[in-house]
């Protein structure tokens, strides 16, 4: 794996940090420092990416490449110094590695191990030293940090510090301090708690604070979760997840996302970090049925930290937000190693899908189908055809059934009154027959005959084409 | 006026309407999208004798309509608009014709077929026939001959001059006290040959009744023929042109079509005879060769689908006999070419000589 930017490289290492943090199932830490070196010249930042998971892993960095020519050869000369150990080893093992050499015939170069002194724990270190600013860094990381923490995993406390920036001037700066997240269990689900990050990032936009003008609260926002796991291989298997979180928005012209702006963000993490939008994910989105949950694409845009969806039908009155998550699974009992994740067009469709199942299963009327919006639309006339039907009956005795099948009571005849109560029925079932997976289809009772009639549901959307005019008729 | 037996039929569809109306506010608050079962119905099918069921004028499946497709929610707007109107006119006791509902609605019914098969839906759904629903066509036939009746309190009295044309009444079941000296009943398919017959005084000539329903018939043009031949058991003959689309309009007389095939039962006439015109006719009266018309490509094929149908084969063969003798003879003629040599040739030969041979084979 060749690494085309800095990012592309402290993206890796923290994204492996977090997945021996996960393989270890405990309580973990994971902390990025940076440290100026004010003695090299040119000025060097020491990043050093620390955490407590599973050890003993310097495998792990035998295919890493950083180029010899371009940006990140001139910013970073390729060494990387890994200090690693697991929780039953009796020392903590040191390496160098030059990236910049030929993987196949490079060797890690052992350094003088560290004694732990019989402490039993587990961690790794990398350090790296890349001429860079340090606020560049820090912004870029903290930035990460925040995308990171929708995944809300469970067992790690996460922790960027800077040493030496370069304005303030001010020493060992905690910048970002993460806690173990306390609202949720170690039993909620990776999917849960993805929805559950995400509506938190929905609230703060993305930033550390939350935005009130927006959604004031929590209740405001809706959300759905869809997994799908590939279980090919006998170790791990590939899981995708997607939640989806749907905000109302009640002031269209005056909120964060500027007036009219209905395009949806889809953020995209690969094996616990996030990553760039790649132009197969792209068509992964474009391949959603969208108009199967009312919305018509325009077009998807790769803005590399996320894709941009733009729709047809704008403004639309809710924002929605996607994040997809796909990872490595450990399934069985071997010794934990990150890996390299390959992408699935297939599977991310899929998890979209059935994220906004899931969502519209949840909240009735939400995402009703193009087909279903447009069934909906003859809802009102439907019902007051009905409620005609009813209240202009002569028969009184008629008039009072109908009145209490609908729940209503004998003085609550008005014609609005019944026609609302109808209408509300008739939504209903259509949003009822939108949640229901599609081709199934109910067959109507026999009105005034009984016996055993072939029954068919018709099937034919030309029904009012000129050839079915009969002059025989007239 | 209404009768007793209108005004009871009249209560039935409407106790009929409320059950409609009760089984879907049923359905929808039990949660269902099933709204409606219609009864499919054919007047005839291309299956073979064995596999087919149309004489016996049941249905073939219904269509459920629910509120799954929008193609089923747009019929269904459709026809509770409808059934809304006729509940009110049958609640006051009004008439209105098809035309008059399209009218009250246009730009959602968008096409006046659409108020129809409404209609049609509505008079299967609640089995009746379309004028116990008070919706009522704008008169199109004509009669002349050897005959007298009443409608609605108003004198038809056709036997003071037997060639003079008379609006078929439309409200044929409000039509009563029908006498008659008529021998048989004529059937024409065209005005035009409705009033050569008139011109040429064919009914002070032959005691017979003329009708026509000028091209396809109309529901009541046929139900008034209908009355006669059951009131009056006179035998009754059909004229129409020698191509598909007067054979076409033969069999609506007798069969019914296949829109209105609920209703079939009410409005064929099984005794109903072709009298012609015939392929064979073009030899046998010497009709000149710039009389025949070339069939078309689409004669031709519609000539063939009306041979599949099943009625011909079970009921009337040497019909179809005919019928492919103008295939293979690959041309057609109308009933006016009959005129070329003399025109009174209708009336003084043409229609004599053939009814006189089909009352020698009746009366055999």
């Amino acid at each position: 794996m060749e690494f085309a930017s800095l990012q592309d490289l402290y993206l890796h290492l923290i994204s492996s940090a977090i997945r021996r943090c996960i393989c270890s199932e405990r309580l973990c830490r994971l902390s990025v420092l940076l440290q100026r070196s004010p003695a090299s010249d040119p000025p060097l930042v020491r990043i050093s990416i620390s955490d407590t998971g599973h050890g003993n892993c310097i495998q792990e960095f035998q295919d890493l490449k950083c180029p010899v020519e371009g940006i990140l050869a001139e910013t970073w000369d390729g060494i990387v110094y890994v200090r690693t150990t697991n929780i039953s080893d009796p020392e903590i093992s040191c390496y160098q590695l030059n990236l910049k050499e030929n993987v196949t015939t490079r060797k890690p170069i052992r350094l003088p191990s560290n004694i732990k002194h019989a402490v039993k724990f587990s961690g790794t270190e990398v350090c790296l030293f890349v001429s860079e600013s340090v606020d560049v860094l820090l912004a870029e990381i903290n930035c990460l940090f925040h995308q990171i923490l929708i995944l809300k995993v469970p067992n790690i406390a996460m922790e960027v510090v800077a040493d030496g920036q370069d304005t303030s001037g001010s020493l060992n700066d905690a910048v970002f301090l993460e806690n173990l997240f306390s609202g949720s269990s170690f039993t909620a689900s990776t999917l849960d708690l993805l929805k559950l990050g995400l509506e938190d990032f929905v609230l703060r936009h993305g930033s550390s604070s939350m935005c009130n003008s927006c959604f004031p609260n929590r209740d405001e926002l809706k959300s759905g979760g869809g997994m799908v796991c590939e279980d090919k291989h006998k170790i791990t298997k590939l899981v995708v997840e997607a939640a989806v979180v749907i905000g109302e928005i009640s002031n269209l012209t005056n909120n964060c996302f500027g007036a009219g702006c209905s395009d949806t963000k889809v953020l995209c993490f690969k094996d616990f970090a996030p990553c760039s939008i790649s132009e197969a994910f792209l068509k992964a989105l474009t391949f959603i049925d969208w108009k199967r949950h009312g919305l018509t694409l325009e077009c998807a845009i790769n803005q590399r930290r996320h894709a941009l969806l733009k729709w047809e039908q704008t403004p639309l009155s809710f924002h929605i937000h996607i994040v997809v998550h796909y990872y490595h699974k450990l399934v069985a009992n071997a010794t934990p190693v990150v890996q390299q994740t390959r992408f699935d067009k297939k599977l991310i469709s899929k998890a979209v899908q059935l994220a906004l199942e899931d969502f519209k299963n949840k909240h009735a009327g939400f995402l009703l189908s193009v087909d279903n919006l447009k069934i909906s639309r003859f809802a009102p006339d439907l019902a007051k055809a009905m409620a005609g039907l009813v209240l202009y009956s002569n028969d009184m005795d008629f008039k009072k059934e109908c009145l209490a099948i609908l729940g209503l009571q004998p003085h609550q005849s008005g014609g609005e009154v019944v026609e609302e109560t109808i209408k509300k029925k008739i939504i209903s079932v259509i949003e009822k027959n939108d949640q229901r997976p599609q081709g199934i289809k109910e067959v109507a009772h026999l009105l005034f005959k009984d016996g055993r009639q072939k029954l068919q549901v018709v099937d034919n959307d030309n029904e009012y084409c000129m050839d079915d005019f009969d002059p025989m008729n007239l | 006026m209404e009768g007793n037996r209108g005004s009871l039929e009249r209560i039935e569809v409407m106790r009929k309407i409320t059950e409609l109306t009760r089984s879907m506010i049923v359905e929808l608050s039990n949660g269902s999208s099933r709204m409606i079962a219609i009864d499919r119905f054919k007047s005839y099918c291309s299956n073979s004798l064995e596999n087919c069921c149309c004489r016996f004028n049941l249905s073939e499946g219904k269509d459920v309509l629910t509120l799954q497709r929008e193609s089923h929610v747009r019929r269904l707007d459709v026809l509770l608009r409808v059934l809304l109107i006729i509940q009110q006119l049958l609640g006051e006791n009004r008439h209105s014709s098809k035309r008059d509902i399209y009218y009250m609605h246009p730009s959602i019914f968008t096409d006046q077929s659409v108020v129809d098969r409404a209609i049609n839906d509505i008079c299967i759904l609640l089995q009746c026939s379309r004028h116990n629903l008070n919706v009522v066509s704008v008169g199109n036939g004509l009669v002349m001959g050897w005959l007298r009746f009443s409608e609605a309190g108003r004198r038809f009295d056709c036997l003071k001059k037997p060639n003079s044309a008379h609006f078929i009444p439309v409200q044929v079941e409000e039509v009563i006290d029908i006498t008659s000296a008529a021998d048989y009943i004529l059937v024409v398919e065209k005005e035009s040959v409705f009033q050569r017959l008139a011109n040429d005084r064919f009914c002070s000539r032959n005691r017979c009744i003329v009708i026509t329903g000028r091209g396809y018939p109309d529901v009541p043009s046929r139900r008034f023929l209908r009355l006669l031949v059951d009131v009056l058991a006179l035998p009754a003959f059909c004229l129409v042109d020698c191509d598909p689309y007067g054979f076409d309009i033969l069999t609506t007389y007798r069969f019914g079509s296949m829109q209105m095939a609920y209703d079939a039962k009410y409005l064929k006439i099984p005794q109903l005879r072709w009298l012609g015109a015939f392929a064979s006719d073009f030899e046998k009266y010497n009709l000149p060769e710039q009389c025949l018309i070339p069939l078309t490509f689409k004669d031709k094929s519609r000539t063939e689908a009306l041979l599949q149908r099943c009625y011909l084969r079970r009921e009337v063969q040497h019909w179809r006999l005919e019928l492919e003798s103008m295939l293979e003879r690959g041309v057609k003629f109308e009933i006016e070419a009959l005129s070329v040599h003399n025109i009174s040739f209708l009336s003084d030969e043409y229609l004599p000589s053939k009814i006189e041979s089909e009352l020698t084979l009746l009366n055999s």
